[in-house]
């Protein structure tokens, strides 16, 4: 099982290296080659999800040290720290097959397969087609190896892969602006995550010294980080605050939700993989895994805020938008918001159910606005209209998607909505400090079912608004209505809890996730405490009927307003017309990010190190170095010149030259001179050797 | 001693071999000819003759000194023919046969 899983991360990373150096030359651009790859990926892992289903427990780990460098530790230190028992730092990676994998397995690979054949049929013809296959297949290597990481390094490596990936993916359409403004306002966005995440992730190393989730557990429970410090506070809740930092910037989580929205100026299938489906969701996934750092951590709460007050100001902004995929983008920031929330107030379970009916369900409903765009080239809804007859198929998957993500019961939405609003409202009973989380979840439960219908209505339903792109609009091949099928499919509830999927009450009700979510806490060590059992379970009664009451509620304001026009929108537009304009301004957090902060604050703070960079280091020290150096160079041409040249060369030839004219007196070219001075030297040599010292 | 005995013993030949020496040198340094030049150095050479041969005789009973006279005889003849052969391209030369006009080398 284990060596499956290395093969479901790179049978897709073989395709990326085959599509981005050949595909260009082979048939179809290659496409082929991704969905072959994926669905390989799929089959491999199949038998690992069904496992999980059938027996409940899967647990298998397979780890190798990667790196291994020796220390420069000397042994006083060890002798005096032995704590620190080898010198040597290794880097341990490997995989982690338990519960919460196999099941994401499952979930990613179905996803990404039937997006890669979803794209099969939206991007034909488009430039740089093979590139796109690329891009996605490099993206769901990650995503799966991330996914089956046993630690959070080559967690945080696939984590930044994917960054990259959807970074290049947004700006896929690269001549348009709008999509280069994106790409960058999602990458440096997330980058504001990401740097806390890797600071959680080096105060982990401190900690624990390691940063493998079994090991970093069992840490936790041998009380390892007890009265441990960085920067002040306790190591646990700097490290929980800065993963959960990482969570906020990639899921697009309140105050850092800005990006999410500008991202689907990628191409659709791209927001349906990436945006929505898997790699928001892999913030939450972090949540998931390391919750036992999370509680320990005392950062719940806060997490818990965040998710609530994301889940409900991102719904109120996907009441006023009328752009399909923006409406879809709020509300994944809403549904997001909704697991950071489960999260939040210890609702591990029902977060992680949500996390996988909504990949999946909102995965459809992206698909199906895809089709819907690619039938009439256009993403405003308000040249939509009717088009319920003109593609039937796609209607019905949407419509399903919807009814799944407005908390309908038989659909897959409700099931994990719903507990996920009991574990909020019990919290709420049992903190009431913290009532406002229940409230915001359940105001944002009301207009995630009134918005979504909302975009039904004004897409498939009510008269065609523009008559030549209603006549244009078809039905896609099966290619692409597959895809919406299967996933519209399995938003039904029957595959999670039950048919109707009310807890409790459900004849055929089919336990395999809490099983093996009750197993994947046994093993993380996580012993969630339920509160007063009481009031767990009365707050799930009162959970079921008033998000029952709330979803029809808001199908029905939906219905009165859009269908059968009762209500008037734009006369409600112009009586609530301040909230509007802060909506439609997406509370002005792109002006306050652009115009304060970045403007007041970070361009200041900028020019400001421009300037010194200008001042001091380029005019004092380099310029100043250079004065130096010609200073130096000055005196020791100096030097040169006047002692080296002139005293020892030049003094050299006037030495030699004033020997050789003394010597040349003596040769006067008459023997007989030479003769005489040889006899004087002889006679005075001989004279020497008879009379000089014996 | 008497002044024959003191004239046919060594010292006899050894004052002869210094007069002929001193002589050699005068020729060789004040000749203006270089065919007297030649002459002073044939002196010096059979001065150097006779002492070797006046050791030999006087002071061992062996005969190196007398070979050494025969080779300095044999040696004298050939540096007269090189040096007549000098003194001739001299002439050639120089039109004349003074030592000291043979001062290319000066300085």
């Amino acid at each position: 099982m284990v060596q499956n899983c290395i093969w479901i991360f790179s049978l897709p990373l073989i395709a990326f290296v085959l599509q981005a150096s050949l595909g260009k030359k082979l048939p179809r651009q290659g496409d082929f080659i991704s969905v072959i790859a994926l669905l390989g990926s799929f089959l491999l892992a199949l038998p690992i999800f069904l496992q999980v289903v059938s027996t409940g427990n899967i647990s298998e780990a397979m780890s190798f040290t990667w790196i291994s460098l020796p220390l420069p530790i000397p042994d006083s230190f060890l002798t005096s720290h032995p704590g620190i028992s080898s010198p040597t730092f290794n880097l341990d990676i490997g995989i982690l097959l338990n519960n919460p994998t196999a099941i994401m397995l499952g979930m990613v690979t179905f996803c990404c397969f039937l997006i890669h054949l979803f794209s099969t049929g939206y991007m034909k013809g488009e430039d740089r087609y093979h590139m796109f296959f690329a891009y996605i297949s490099l993206f769901s290597a990650a995503m799966l190896g991330l996914v089956v990481s046993d630690n959070l390094f080559t967690f945080f490596m696939c984590w930044e892969v994917m960054g990259v990936c959807s970074y290049a993916l947004i700006g896929f359409y690269y001549k348009k602006p709008s999509a280069i403004n994106a790409s960058i306002k999602a990458f440096m966005t997330t980058r504001v995550g990401d740097t806390c995440f890797f600071l959680g992730l080096m105060g982990l190393y401190i900690v624990f010294g390691t940063s493998n989730f079994s090991e970093i557990y069992q840490g936790l429970q041998g009380g390892f980080a007890e009265g441990k410090t960085i920067l002040g506070v306790s190591a646990l809740s700097f490290i929980g605050f800065m993963i959960m930092m990482g969570t906020i910037g990639k899921s697009a989580q309140f105050p850092l939700q800005i990006w999410l929205p500008d991202a689907m100026e990628g191409p659709t299938p791209v927001s349906a993989l990436i945006h929505a489906a898997t790699m928001v969701s892999g913030g939450v996934f972090l949540l998931i895994r390391t919750f036992p750092i999370l509680e320990a951590g005392h950062v719940l709460p806060i997490i818990a805020y965040v998710g609530a007050i994301t889940a409900f100001l991102a719904a109120m902004v996907a009441v006023v938008q009328t752009d399909i995929k923006k409406v879809l983008a709020y509300s994944t920031i809403s549904q997001l918001g909704y697991m950071v929330m489960g999260i939040g107030v210890g609702a591990f379970a029902a977060a992680f159910l949500h996390l996988i009916t909504h990949a999946l369900f909102k995965a459809c409903l992206f698909l199906c606005s895809g089709s819907v765009i690619h039938a009439v080239h256009t993403q405003d809804m308000r040249e939509m209209g009717a088009l319920r007859t003109k593609m039937p198929l796609t209607f019905i998957s949407m419509l399903i998607a919807t009814l799944a993500i407005s908390g309908v019961p038989f659909f897959s939405g409700f099931v994990s909505k719903d507990r996920i609003l009991g574990g909020a409202l019990a919290y709420g009973m049992e903190h009431q400090v913290h009532a406002l989380i229940p409230i915001l979840g359940f105001a944002a439960a009301l207009l995630t079912a009134f918005y979504m219908f909302r975009l039904i209505y004004m897409t498939f339903c009510g008269p065609a608004k523009d008559e030549h792109k209603h006549t244009h609009a078809h039905e896609m091949p099966w290619n692409m209505v597959l895809p919406t099928l299967l996933l519209s499919g399995l938003s039904l509830s029957i595959w999670f809890a039950g048919p109707t999927g009310i807890h409790g009450l459900d004849p055929f009700e089919v336990h395999w996730f809490d099983n093996a979510v009750a197993a994947a806490q046994t093993q993380a060590g996580i012993a969630l405490h339920h509160g007063d059992e009481h009031i767990a379970h009365s707050a799930h009664g009162i959970a079921l009927v008033l998000s029952l009451i709330l979803a029809t509620a808001g199908i029905l304001l939906a219905t009165f307003t859009y269908l059968k026009h009762l209500i008037s929108a734009d006369a409600w537009k112009s009586r609530l017309a301040p909230l509007y304009n802060v909506l439609v301004h997406k509370y002005y957090f792109d002006e306050l990010y652009i115009n304060v902060i970045i403007q007041r604050g970070l361009l200041v703070w900028n020019n400001l190190l421009a300037r010194f960079d200008d001042r001091v280091v380029d005019r004092i020290l380099v310029d100043g170095w250079k004065d130096i150096s010609m200073g130096i160079k000055a005196f020791i041409g100096k030097f040169d010149d006047l002692v080296v040249d002139r005293i020892f060369v030049d003094g050299t030839g006037y030495v030699t030259a004033a020997g050789g004219w003394i010597l040349r007196r003596f040769q006067t070219g008459r023997v007989q001179q030479y003769v005489i001075l040889s006899l004087i030297g002889f006679t005075v040599a001989f004279i020497c050797l008879v009379a000089g010292p014996k | 001693m008497s002044f024959l005995d003191w004239a046919t013993g060594l010292h006899g030949y050894l004052f002869v071999g210094t007069i002929l020496a001193t002589l050699g040198i005068i020729a060789v340094v004040y000749r203006r000819n270089s065919i007297g030049v030649l002459l002073g150095i044939e002196l010096l050479l059979n001065a150097a003759s006779i002492n070797f041969i006046s050791f030999s005789k006087f002071r061992t009973a062996a005969i190196d000194g007398q070979i050494f006279a025969l080779f300095i005889i044999i040696i004298a003849a050939a540096e007269a023919a090189v040096a007549l052969a000098i003194i001739l391209r001299l002439y050639r030369l120089r039109e004349t046969i003074d030592a000291g006009e043979a001062n290319l080398m000066r300085n």
